[in-house]
């Protein structure tokens, strides 16, 4: 959202100042990265993806919401089974309208490795 | 027999849990594309699991594979024809759509008027 406030910002130029901005051919260059009314501008911070998987994770009914930390592990830790963690890997999918293919999401075990791929991800949102 | 645990068994039944984790993973998407609403979902997602863990403590190797070939027979007979994949993904509607423009390409914004700035 502040990203495309910035742009739009930026874009309001009266019209005799186009020439001036047209020779700065850097600058263009740059805008052209920038796309704006993008729908792909929220880029998450570290923390609101804990917060979010660890909700996930809590909401889950075979989990002890007390016991959920951003290191623990679907299978040691929690004691859950191998078909709870594909749930529960399900389930991070939807909160963050992401698709995981199928060979990545078998490797996903502990909720560290979920957030690091979450955060990683240049599509959640 | 191979009632011995050799490294080859482990091996086996390791490949055979991970397609087992996989057949369930898609499954359960399917299950979510053919049920839309969520509290039949819910009761056919449950119905899936209980298929699932009748199985769990088979021991002999050939009849877990006779069963994941059973399963996955199943999940391909009810696989669904248009099924939801996220919009950026293969497949979805927004894939390829938009590509970011390769580098170099600039607007040129006096075209035609080159001669009067």
């Amino acid at each position: 959202m502040a990203l495309r406030n910035a742009v739009l910002r930026h874009l309001r130029v009266p019209v005799q100042n186009l020439a001036v901005r047209g020779s700065n051919q850097s600058q263009i260059g740059f805008l052209g990265s920038i796309r704006a009314f993008s729908s792909h501008d929220d880029h998450l911070s570290k923390q609101d993806v804990v917060d979010r998987v660890l909700d996930v994770v809590k909401s889950f009914p075979k989990v002890d919401p007390a016991k959920v930390t951003p290191e623990v592990h679907f299978q040691k830790d929690l004691g859950l089974d191998s078909l709870d963690t594909v749930e529960i890997v399900m389930a991070i999918e939807e909160e963050f309208k992401l698709e995981i293919p199928d060979k990545e999401a078998d490797k996903i075990d502990s909720c560290s490795l979920a957030i690091e791929y979450v955060f990683n991800h240049p599509m959640s949102s | 027999m191979s009632g011995v645990s050799t490294a080859a068994y482990f091996a086996r039944r390791a490949a055979q849990k991970e397609r087992v984790r996989i057949l369930y993973r898609r499954a359960l998407k399917d299950t979510l594309n053919w049920a839309v609403h969520r509290h039949i979902f819910y009761r056919d997602a449950s119905d899936l699991r209980e298929k699932f863990n009748a199985n769990q403590d088979v021991e002999d190797v050939d009849r877990i594979d006779k069963l994941i070939g059973h399963g996955e027979a199943e999940y391909n007979k009810w696989r669904h024809p248009d099924p939801y994949i996220v919009p950026w993904a293969p497949g979805g509607s927004k894939f390829c759509r938009n590509p970011t423009p390769p580098a170099g390409i600039e607007i040129v914004y006096n075209y035609g008027q080159e001669d009067n700035p």
